[in-house]
């Protein structure tokens, strides 16, 4: 455990590296607005190329970013069928009969089964599962003997399908973006990058440099609190609480067993690190002066130039084309 | 010249339950006195009123002339550095270098002169290399050598070590001794809190308390020789001393083996 | 043999996929009776790492732990076909600060928790945690309190109660006096020594002080960059001139003693063990 690091940061050295975090953060909102504003499936492809062109120059191997994108694969799926299944507007592109016969509802079993047996064997399990669903369908349309369960028409509509292509491009541009930014930027700079783009909230009694500081705080102690963690559940472990094991009743009691001693233990903590705080002269909302600066660029005035170009052009297309 | 005077001072967390009972001290500017006392004896509870951490129910605190009270506590904390029992809970910054710079952040220095201070007291503390470092690479040793950097960063003239050794290994305590003992040469006024005679051993003076009262003050030799006073104090002696008192008992009077057991007493 | 350590290996995974190693080749044997074991050796040598594989709760990387006839190696566990559960009652752990164990809302309630989980009746346990309170030096009356209103001290003691109510036959603790005073350090190691005598109980300690090592253990056990460097008894370790490489002090009693030796040039026949024994060396020479 003596490794952890909060966040996604992987050093590097590319122009990506070198940029202000606060450029970073308002280069993500513009972009982000951007490809909101975008109405076009060929529109954002274009932007989408853009995309990759700024991780190819920042040097970010695309399999860092295919892995910040697997958690969302199934969310990407599911809007993905939705849309292709509920638009009905446009041309047709597909229009097939789904049929439901004894014969292939025993082989589509099978193949669930298959497919559930040797998933944990498959490399890229997602696009196996794709291939699965996929493979399902086109049985359902081609293969069809024996006595019909059940039939319906399948149809696809090109609204449907550009639809569901544009929102999924929109989705992987929005992730790669905010990707781009934790894996080029430590947790602790891009902190002090949200300080200071929050200063103004200090108008409406929101006080950035305190919001910073409780965040910096959190990321020093998670470390901490995870090693503790795992202490406290080999604690528990060697009074034969199996964690793996366990009706319902026992494992509230588990969670229970780790959740007390975890707060007592993070309650003393607080009120040491108050004192020791204090004892340092720390006092709530005042002024405090900083080792940390952050220094603006050509670069970075260069990137958001460009960046408001990206954002003006694409209300222009949006307006105007 | 005294640097802290306490004056009738009484506390109690919980009521009719005295944690300190009228303790009386004056501690001279530029010495190292000890407050020796067993667990629950209130030493530490000292420290934190000293430091304005509690409130006092009786009694009067100086701190360089100043009395303390709501008014005084920043300026007083501003002439006090304290490095407490526990290395994590004490470690406020991300990195090495953001902990020692918290404390001059707070008192607004300067951006050029934090960055000088760090570098001169990192390196004072043999932890210029580890600047970039997060804390849970560190151990318990470096943790606390960090913390003094950043107090001796805010250039504070007392320095209160609270059970500071306590969690860490031998190593760990015998190096940061080796510094406590350097910033004392060096014009610190020092008081470190210990159950250690071990420890106590090292300053010039000692204060034992015992049940939230003051036992006994005086220069170390003299209350080494106060036999009645530490078999009462619920302190454990130090093998030498023990030897040294039988022998007494035995009426064997060498003078050459007490000096012997004396200077091994007192750790030198 | 209560337990086995053959050629164990253990890395810990760290970030970057490169391993840091934390036990190398370790051979060990302990019985299931009458040793009083210290663990000794810098911070960061492994001795964590060694004692959460007496009870099951790590295992090794390669080479295997046998604990009560049951081995364990880097797959032991993964089909769930043997329980590791059980050896955690027969090897009691205790670690360092009583606050990762403690959780419920009386001293009672904490010391049948472990039981119960090893499948002790209610009325069984509680009877035990009547038995164990009174061994480990508190009074009934502890029972009905909040563990969290106690002292470090009590605390500390609550928890060994915890672990001995589920009636191992080895107890291992990992800095049990840290943190401690003298004199509740000295009254915790008299209760193990108990322990040890009366229940005739294998008692393992992780230390650091070695006065403790001197005075009480049979067997000693030197953990130097991940790898026991030494298994033997105490006497002999500390007239080994490895103990400076291995970064170990020598006990006040032998330091003095030498010291002395050295000062008055002279050189006793015993090397004495306690200050009443130095003493006596004392008044023959003087």
């Amino acid at each position: 455990m003596k490794n952890i690091i909060v966040g996604q940061y992987v050093p590097g050295k590319s122009f990506l590296y070198k940029m202000d975090p606060r450029s970073k953060i308002l280069a993500l909102g513009i972009l982000m607005v951007s490809a909101f504003v975008f109405k076009d499936i060929t529109h954002i492809i274009y932007m989408l190329f853009g995309v990759l062109l700024i991780l190819k120059i920042g040097g970010i191997p695309i399999m860092r970013i295919a892995r910040g994108l697997r958690p969302i694969m199934i969310l990407l799926l599911f809007t993905f069928s939705f849309q292709v299944m509920f638009i009905k507007t446009g041309d047709v592109v597909l229009e097939t009969v789904l049929t439901l016969t004894y014969i292939n509802l025993g082989l589509m079993v099978l193949i669930i089964l298959g497919w559930y047996f040797t998933r944990t064997y498959i490399k890229s399990r997602f696009l196996f599962l794709i291939f699965v669903i996929l493979g399902i369908l086109t049985m359902l349309s081609l293969f069809t003997p024996g006595i019909t369960i059940s039939s319906s028409n399948f149809v696809v509509y090109e609204d449907g399908l550009l639809g569901a292509s544009f929102i999924m491009v929109r989705l992987i541009i929005i992730v790669t973006l905010s990707t781009i930014l934790t894996l080029t930027t430590k947790p602790t700079d891009l902190n002090l990058g949200l300080e200071k783009i929050l200063r103004p909230l200090n108008i409406v009694k929101i006080n950035s440099e305190e919001i910073a500081l409780i965040i910096s705080i959190a990321l020093r102690y998670i470390p901490t609190l995870l090693d503790e963690a795992n202490k406290i559940m080999l604690a528990q472990a060697s009074r034969g609480v199996d964690f793996s094991e366990g009706k319902i009743k026992d494992k509230v009691m588990q969670i229970i067993s780790l959740l007390v001693p975890m707060f007592i233990i993070s309650f003393k903590r607080s009120d040491d690190l108050a004192n020791a705080m204090e004892a340092r002269s720390f006092i709530p909302g005042n002024p405090r002066s900083r080792i940390h600066i952050l220094a603006w660029e050509n670069r970075d005035t260069i990137v958001i130039i460009f960046c408001i170009v990206v954002l003006i052009s694409t209300i222009a297309v949006r307006v105007f084309l | 010249m005294n640097i802290i005077e306490i004056k009738d001072l009484s506390f109690a967390y919980r009521e009719e339950f005295f944690a300190l009972n009228d303790v009386n001290l004056t501690i001279k500017r530029g010495e190292w006195i000890s407050i020796l006392g067993h667990n629950g004896s209130g030493k530490s509870t000292l420290a934190k009123l000293i430091i304005g951490l509690l409130k006092a129910e009786k009694g009067e605190i100086y701190v360089d002339g100043v009395l303390l009270n709501e008014e005084t506590v920043h300026e007083i904390r501003r002439k006090i550095g304290i490095v407490f029992q526990n290395p994590d809970n004490q470690f406020v910054g991300v990195t090495v270098e953001d902990d020692i710079a918290f404390g001059m952040e707070n008192l607004n220095f300067d951006r050029e002169d934090m960055l000088n201070k760090i570098e001169e007291y990192s390196k004072k503390v043999n932890m210029f290399e580890y600047l970039k470092k997060e804390p849970h690479n560190l151990s318990g040793g470096q943790k606390q050598r960090v913390a003094i950097a950043g107090i001796l960063a805010m250039n504070t003239d007392i320095i209160i070590f609270d059970e500071s050794t306590s969690m860490l290994d031998p190593k760990g305590r015998e190096s940061i001794m080796e510094y406590i003992r350097d910033l004392n040469k060096e014009g610190k006024t020092i008081i470190t809190i210990t159950h250690d005679m071990k420890e106590a051993v090292n300053s010039d003076r000692i204060v034992i308390l015992k049940d939230g009262k003051v036992l006994a003050v005086g220069e170390t030799n003299t209350i080494l020789n106060d036999k009645e006073t530490l078999n009462s104090s619920n302190l454990e002696l130090l093998l030498p001393l023990k030897l040294l008192y039988k022998l007494d008992e035995a009426n064997i009077k060498n003078e050459k083996v007490k000096n012997i057991l004396w200077q091994l007493s007192l750790n030198k | 043999m209560a337990i086995k350590f053959e050629q164990v290996n253990y890395l810990y995974p760290s970030f970057d996929g490169s391993n840091f190693s934390a036990l190398e080749n370790i051979d060990l044997e302990i019985s299931e009776k009458g040793e009083f074991i210290t663990l000794i050796g810098e911070t960061g040598s492994g001795k964590s790492t060694l004692v959460q594989h007496m009870n099951a709760l790590l295992r090794p990387a390669t080479g295997s732990v046998t604990i009560y006839g049951i081995k364990i190696q880097k797959n032991t566990n993964k089909n769930k076909k043997i329980k590791l559960n059980p050896l955690r009652q027969k090897v009691g752990l205790v670690f360092q600060f009583p606050e990762y164990q403690l959780f419920e809302e009386t001293v009672l309630k904490d010391i049948i928790f472990g039981p119960k989980n090893f499948g002790v009746k209610e009325d069984v346990a509680i009877e035990r945690a009547k038995e164990v309170i009174k061994l480990v030096g508190l009074t009934e009356e502890y029972l009905e309190r909040s563990p969290f209103n106690l002292s470090g001290g009590e605390k500390k003691r609550v928890s060994i109660a915890g672990i001995l109510a589920m009636e191992p036959d080895i107890l291992v603790l990992d800095e049990p006096t840290s943190g401690l005073d003298p004199k509740g350090r000295d009254a915790l190691l008299e209760l193990f020594t108990e322990i040890h005598k009366k229940l005739d109980k294998t008692v393992i300690i992780i230390t650091h002080d070695m006065n403790t090592v001197y005075k009480y253990a049979t067997r000693v056990l030197v953990m130097h960059d991940s790898e026991l460097v030494f298994d033997g008894n105490a006497s002999e370790l500390f007239k080994s001139e490895n103990i400076v490489k291995w970064n170990l002090d020598l006990p006040d009693i032998i330091e003095i003693t030498n010291q002395l030796e050295k000062k008055l040039d002279i050189s006793f026949n015993t090397k004495p063990h306690n200050v009443d024994e130095l003493f006596k060396l004392m008044k023959g020479v003087l």
